[in-house]
């Protein structure tokens, strides 16, 4: 994937987060057809808009995310993190080269 | 003695220790490991303490009220409908603010509770230090800090569980207070529904109808439908007021209180040093790394259970076989006597012989991985693969538990979220070759052709596994659900535990298959020494022999096998009367055998388990298309291997 992330404020998903990049999550979608199930799942395991997310690595093809939310190491499908939507940390913006 | 009953409960959330307090409790083995999703059914156990019987009841983890697969369910019902007197809340005191959560949703539902504060010991390994007489003041509930696996702590838990049925301990738990707009309408809505008659506390109902939850929604629509509009009403105007959804306001203030006191009680000195278990995490879940650890750690796996095996079954083998010249000294050499020797004693050591060796370290090493933590991982890696088959990385555990035996594993697929992915995770996993299939692998094929064609076989299985898979994600199409899962740190496995788990599930196997494999081989001989048994192979005859190319015995010996796997090689050493079975199968009819051992059929128990978790008729086509897929394999594979000059 060749993604830019954008930090000026803007809300990208989650699975856009390259290693090692933290975001504050804004609001997470339903799922298809309004599966609510899997959205109060995703907030029940900590995942609430505010919360802090930091993204450890993301297993090939296409496989899942690696992060760290509120002290623990959760494994999330990409769709899951396709659906979470962070804004990326200004302090760990600045902190990256340009 | 009197006959004072009292039901405690354990609940909290995935792999935080309940059953290991549970087992310590109850003297029982519920299953123990690194990963979260192990206990998929409520277990019960009683134990006496200061004049009380108690239930002992080990729930499921779950990480909220809301649920979403049945384990879930199960819990939820247990806590919120059967009513424990007591609820042990297990938790993590190294993931503290997760386990708060769910906590203060216990404490909404108002049932009287004491927090086992579990983990310490990993807890400080991590720089957490928890001010435990704060955290008990600030939720008005006992504390007890423990560390289960040590047994430390749990006498004490259960003196304030007792404690607190008698109600010598006034305990006053402070639920979370939500925000002010929130708070009114929670109020609002308890008093709609104070006077409708649900079994649960007024304001437990409120919150949950805020929050979303079906069930209750459900409940409250029948016994008063005028409070569930109010509800919506008032739900809605919090949307309008908040701009996120009423379930997200509700979740997000509840994790907010669990954040304020996790961080009003715990201080964090993270160690300096990444640790081991970090270092293992990175590479076990490494995009190339990952893999090849992966690979290499299940082929290690097999040939050290395959060394192991050929050294204990030689061992075995050359000790019992000889004790026939005592046996015969003793008991003379007549009809009786033989019988005796080949229905009953032959039938024995060929069991022992055959199929402990392989069994035994074979079990080890499972529950060594189990309790390091690193299925999670290979779940993780998975993921991606298992997507192909309309399941998720999670619907590997069971898969890896299979090659164990396919019962638990069965179950094990309870973890998965809809009733599609389960019945397609329990189907792949009963292609599993377990314990007694290896048993037959590593015994036949491994033995006396070779290690290298052992493992062909299994990879052959693996392949099986996968394009079966993909077929039946395509009779059963869907869209697979997300993984979500948590990774827990790896651990050094605790010895005592995987050598207790190991030898209860030897027990067990002891108890099942001996019995099975004295009456098994006791008819056979009858029936030979009756002049019946042609018979009956005669009639399978033309499907062994005149498709297979497998020896006319081999017939009666698979229908045994559909008991248990293993008893289709222990009984075909007995028919043939010799267990270096090199001398009466040719190599192809030792392949033959093996595939078709591997897959013609669940044993019974796995075939009652399906019928019970998916009903007789989903049962009944699994069971169907595995004879069939066997006998094709099994033909395709003998035509082609004479066809490459093997014979
Ligand atoms: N170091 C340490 N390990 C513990 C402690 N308590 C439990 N464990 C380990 O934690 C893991 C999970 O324990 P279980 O008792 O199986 O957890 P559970 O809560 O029953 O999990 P589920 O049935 O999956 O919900 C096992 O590997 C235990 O050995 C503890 O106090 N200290
Ligand atoms: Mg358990």
């Amino acid at each position: 994937m060749s993604t830019t992330v954008e930090t000026g404020g803007r809300e990208v998903p989650l699975a856009m987060l390259r290693d090692g990049e933290t975001g504050i999550v804004v609001s997470v979608k339903s799922g298809y057809g309004g599966a609510w199930g899997l959205k109060k799942r995703l907030m029940d395991m900590g995942i609430t808009p505010g919360t802090r997310i930091t993204v450890v690595k993301s297993a090939p093809f296409h496989g899942p995310m690696e992060i760290l939310v509120r002290g623990y190491r959760l494994a999330i499908g990409r769709g899951m993190a396709e659906r979470i939507f962070v804004r990326v940390e200004e302090t760990q913006a600045g902190c990256r080269e340009s | 003695m009197n006959g004072r009953r009292l039901v405690i409960a354990l609940a909290g959330n995935a792999n935080v220790g309940k059953s290991v307090i549970f087992n310590y409790l109850t003297r029982l083995h519920q299953h123990i490991g690194n990963w979260p999703g192990k206990t998929v059914e409520k277990a019960e156990g009683t134990l006496h303490f200061k004049g009380y019987t108690i239930d002992v009841v080990d729930l499921p983890g779950i990480y909220s009220l809301s649920t979403y697969s049945i384990e879930e369910s199960i819990s939820r019902r247990f806590i919120a409908v059967d009513k424990p007197d007591v609820v042990i809340n297990v938790i993590d005191a190294s993931v503290l603010e997760r386990n708060l959560f769910f906590t203060l949703q216990l404490m909404e539902l108002e049932t009287p509770m004491v927090i086992a504060l579990n983990q310490m010991d990993v807890a400080s390994r991590k720089g957490i230090q928890i001010d435990v007489e704060k955290l008990e003041e600030i939720l008005g509930v006992p504390v007890v800090p423990t560390i289960a696996v040590k047994g430390v702590g749990i006498f004490k838990l259960l003196e304030k569980a007792v404690e607190i049925f008698e109600g010598k301990l006034s305990a006053k738990p402070k639920p979370v207070k939500y925000g002010e707009e929130v708070e009114q309408r929670i109020e609002r809505i308890a008093e709609a529904v104070r006077d409708s008659g649900l079994p649960y506390p007024a304001r437990y109902v409120a919150i949950k109808l805020l929050e979303g939850d079906r069930e209750i929604q459900e409940e409250v629509e029948k016994a008063d439908p005028q409070a569930a509009a109010l509800a919506r009403r008032l739900g809605e105007e919090l949307e309008k007021l908040h701009g996120h959804s009423c379930p997200t306001l509700i979740t997000s203030e509840r994790y907010q209180a669990a954040n304020c006191i996790a961080r009003e009680v715990q201080r964090l000195i993270p160690p300096v040093k990444p640790t081991l278990g970090e270092k293992l995490h990175n590479v076990t879940t490494h995009r190339v790394a990952g893999y090849l650890v992966m690979a290499a750690t299940l082929l290690s796996m097999f040939l050290f259970v395959f060394a192991v095996g050929n050294i204990l079954s030689e061992f075995l083998s050359s000790l019992l076989y000889g004790l026939k010249p005592f046996f015969e000294g003793f008991f003379g050499t007549g009809f009786l006597a033989q019988l005796f020797w080949g229905g009953v004693v032959e039938g024995l050591i060929a069991g022992a012989t055959i199929a402990l060796p392989y069994v035994i370290p074979f079990y080890l090493v499972l529950y060594f991985l189990e309790d390091s933590g690193y299925l999670s991982r290979i779940a993780f890696l998975m993921d991606s693969i298992m997507h192909r088959m309309g399941l998720h990385g999670k619907a590997f555990i069971p898969l890896l538990l299979g090659y164990g035996c396919n019962v638990p594993a069965c179950l094990g697929c309870r973890i998965m979220e809809t009733q599609r992915e389960r019945l397609i995770a329990a189907f792949v996993t009963t292609l599993v070759p377990c314990a007694a299939r290896t048993v037959i692998i590593l015994g036949l094929v491994g033995r006396f052709i070779g290690i290298q064609w052992a493992l062909v076989l299994y990879v052959f299985d693996l392949l099986i596994i996968f394009l079966l898979g993909r077929l039946a994600f395509k009779i059963l199409p869907g869209e697979p659900t997300g993984l979500i899962m948590e990774m827990p740190d790896y651990r050094l496995p605790h010895l005592r535990t995987v050598l207790s788990q190991t030898w209860f599930r030897l027990l067990e196997f002891l108890k099942i298959a001996f019995p099975l494999i004295i009456v098994s081989t006791l008819t056979v001989k009858l029936l030979e020494a009756l002049g019946m048994l042609s018979f009956f192979t005669s009639l399978l005859a033309p499907v062994t022999v005149g498709w297979l190319g497998l020896p006319v015995e081999t017939g009666v010996t698979l229908l045994f096998g559909v008991l248990r796997k293993e008893l289709a090689l222990i009984m075909l050493t007995t028919l043939l009367g010799t267990t270096d079975l090199s001398q009466a199968l040719t190599p192809v009819q030792m392949t033959v055998f093996t595939i078709v051992s591997m897959f013609y059929i669940p044993c019974v128990a796995t075939i009652a388990t399906l019928v019970m978790e998916f009903g007789w008729r989903k049962a009944l086509v699994i069971t169907v298309s595995e004879v069939f897929l066997a006998l094709v394999l099994g033909g395709l594979a003998l035509r082609i291997l004479v066809l490459t000059g093997l014979r």
